[in-house]
């Protein structure tokens, strides 16, 4: 019986000694590893307009410090998945080594949960020199700063002069009512003025939204919340957009796909388009596409030239117990937001970031980008997009709300209200 | 006796990996979905007991109501069209008619296709603008018929719906496979009495394959329940919320940082998935069947 049961001990042994050896062996091995191994999960990839100049920052980063700190990309070309991936990870106190985020006001949740590194002590009048003023207004929690901002997005109009001058319009309209004037013109012409969508997260539709509030309530209509009379206002005007439009409306989810195949002549969208514009429009799209800022609206509290500004994508550390991986971290967070690397992207891609850098006269600056830049800058107020304003529940909502609104299931006092109950649970 | 003992010491020694692995992948994580449905936290923070303040919340949510009742039309649809239609078609391929082989490939086949796929191919169909379905519309001089199929009120969630049932493939075969498993004998003997073929789906067929048509009707419910790919790609539960159901209101809840919600709703579901299963094993008194 004894014997037996030795025999039957024996291999149980063994295999909890070689699980044991195994781990020893990992440990011996990661202890003679000098080179630090830097995770960050990347929607920077694929399709993206970023993508080639943000790999090959990677790869100089790397090659400069071979043998001590290697950033590995690990691709997530869906930005669904991409957010879903983080907060999960974020949850579950598994944070990536570095990561990006979009909306600020989910990066308030991340900041309190306690898992995300403090990159105060990092934050030297050096490196923050580089960034435009007021670029650190989201980045803090507590008084620490726990992400460090990147990309700026701009949201104002692009329009196609091609579309407009077939319906015998010229430049941009000032004011809504020129604006709805021009879209019975082009009405009239057989073309669909404007995209707007109800589909995903209803982006365009949102953006519309985000300057009929401020341009109705003024650039301090946050403040007031959601009480302010220009949100049923704005929700109005908006469905009133809607009879502009075209048939697929209500369920769209693609922004820009309209727009590139010259259906519809008006759109709201950032400096990431432009790429897109150039690769993927019908041709020669590209040299009838003009910027300028969304039209004014007759009464309203807002500004001629009001822009829509944003912070489109922050970098967060996760919270590491190795102090010099979170050195070496710091390292390549401060090589990607360098000036020079940032002018790489910015002119490579189209898009606009908060960290300042010098153009000459030999730089290849992109046509729309810097039309969309002079406008920002010419701006008497640039004030966030209505989803980086609210709640994150608030921000879901409105697609949902928004299509009752437009099929007519709600008043827009209801499409308020139904705001107001996302905001409450 | 110490034979007796030592027989229970190995059936238990046996069964424990199994039973700790259940324990660990399913009781541990059921018992804290029903522990945090009743907090609240947004997935970052602590948590706060709030008793029953999240299904109190739920009950008197217009949104929670609409994806409950498009959940049970669902699951009612596909037991009582999908899995009847299953049982018509492997009870005409039990005839083994010319070509049964390949009509039997054919039904199958969309279940070989990522489900992904074939959400999107709809998507493509139901398109307002471009879609077949108004393209033929239009063709056959019923253009008054044209629709945004997804994105109208009363039309979103029947799109999402009908197109799935069609898919009958699965229960197909369950069916059949069991269809075939029927001794040859008891039909000889109908044969020998006049019955006519009908008759004996009827009385020998169908009586015979009850326990496995109690099983397709099970799946088909609990499928009808955790519906949510097909409906976050066709219309994100859209429009107004229309066409929502449980799992896809769990996910949104997750994204909006209402952990308590989500992990109610998530306990409402395994809740409705246990009352699914225990009516159709009474309805069909499955026991007698090996369920």
């Amino acid at each position: 019986m004894k014997k037996r049961t030795l025999l039957l001990t024996l291999p149980a042994i063994l295999l909890v000694f070689s699980i044991l050896l195994s781990a020893c062996g990992e440990n011996i091995k990661s202890g003679e590893a000098s080179e630090i191994e830097i995770k960050f999960p990347s929607i920077w990839v694929a399709k993206d307009s970023k993508a080639a100049s943000f790999a090959q920052i990677v790869k100089d980063f790397n090659e400069q410090n071979q043998g001590k700190i290697k950033v590995v990309v690990e691709e997530i070309p869906d930005y669904g998945a991409y957010k879903d991936k983080i907060r999960t990870n974020i949850t579950t106190g598994t944070t990536p080594d570095i990561f990006s985020f979009d909306n600020p006001a989910d990066g308030e949740f991340y900041y309190k949960s306690g898992n995300l590194a403090d990159l105060t002590p990092y934050l030297d009048e050096q490196w923050k020199s580089t960034f435009l003023d007021h670029a650190f207004d989201n980045a803090a929690y507590d008084g620490k700063v726990y992400s460090i901002p990147f990309e700026f997005g701009v949201t104002p109009v692009l329009y196609n002069t091609k579309l407009f001058k077939q319906a015998g319009i010229t430049g941009f309209p000032k004011t809504y009512t020129e604006l709805f004037a021009a879209y019975d013109k082009l009405k009239a012409a057989g073309i669909a003025p404007a995209t707007q969508m109800t589909g995903g997260d209803g982006w365009v539709s949102m953006l519309w939204y985000s300057q009929l509030v401020s341009a109705i309530g003024g650039p301090d209509v946050y403040k007031h919340g959601l009480d302010d009379p220009a949100f049923v206002q704005a929700a109005e005007v908006l469905k009133k957009l809607f009879d502009y439009t075209t048939g697929d409306a209500v369920g769209l989810d693609n922004a820009g796909g309209h727009f590139l195949n010259q259906q519809t002549a008006v759109l709201l969208n950032g400096p990431w388009f432009i790429g897109r514009i150039k690769k993927e429009g019908i041709d020669h799209l590209y040299d009838s596409v003009e910027v300028a800022p969304a039209p004014v609206y007759e009464g309203g509290k807002g500004q001629a030239g009001q822009y829509i500004g944003f912070t489109q994508a922050s970098l967060a550390v996760g919270k590491q117990k190795d102090k010099k991986k979170e050195e070496a971290i710091v390292k390549f967070l401060k090589y990607l937001t360098s000036p020079d690397n940032v002018k790489k992207i910015s002119l490579d891609s189209g898009s606009l970031f908060v960290i300042k850098y010098d153009v000459t006269k030999d730089d290849n600056v992109e046509r729309l980008q810097t039309e969309m830049k002079k406008g920002m800058e010419a701006a008497p107020y640039i004030i966030p997009h209505f989803r980086a304003s609210v709640s994150p529940a608030v921000g879901a909502e409105f697609p949902q709300a928004l299509s009752g609104l437009v099929l007519g299931k709600y008043t827009p006092e209801q499409f308020v209200e139904q705001l107001k109950q996302a905001d409450s649970k | 006796m110490q034979r007796t003992t030592h027989f229970r010491t190995g059936a238990i020694l046996f069964l424990l990996p199994a039973l700790l692995l259940f324990a660990a992948y399913f009781i541990y994580p059921v018992g804290y979905v029903v522990v945090v449905s009743l907090m609240k936290w947004d997935g970052m923070s602590s948590p706060g007991f709030v008793g029953l303040r999240n299904y109190s919340a739920l009950f008197h949510d217009e949104v929670f109501r609409i994806s409950i009742r498009n959940n049970l039309i669902w699951a009612c649809a596909e037991a009582l069209i999908q899995v009847p239609l299953a049982i018509v078609v492997a009870l005409l391929l039990a005839r083994k008619p010319k070509g049964w082989k390949l009509l039997r490939t054919i039904y199958f086949f969309p279940h070989v296709i990522s489900g992904i796929a074939i959400t999107m191919m709809w998507g493509a169909i139901y398109n307002n603008e471009r879609g077949l379905l108004n393209g033929f519309l239009r063709l056959v001089g019923l253009s008054g018929w044209e629709h945004n199929w997804l994105g109208g009120l009363g039309s979103a969630f029947p799109s999402v719906l009908v197109y799935g049932l069609l898919y009958i493939g699965y229960f197909m075969v369950i069916i059949l496979a069991d269809i075939s498993s029927v001794s040859r004998s008891y039909y000889e003997a109908a044969s020998i009495d006049g019955a006519t073929r009908t008759q004996q789906d009827w009385h020998i067929t169908l009586p015979l394959i009850k326990g496995t048509i109690a099983t397709c009707v099970t799946l088909a419910m609990v499928n009808g329940l955790r519906q949510f790919e097909q409906v976050l790609l066709l219309t994100g539960g859209g429009p107004a919320n229309s066409s929502s159901v449980l799992v896809l209101y769990l996910y949104k809840e997750l994204q909006n940082f209402h952990y308590g919600t989500a992990n109610a709703l998530g306990t409402v579901l395994i809740v409705l998935g246990g009352l699914v299963i225990l009516t159709v094993r009474r309805l069909f008194n499955a026991a007698k069947y090996d369920m």
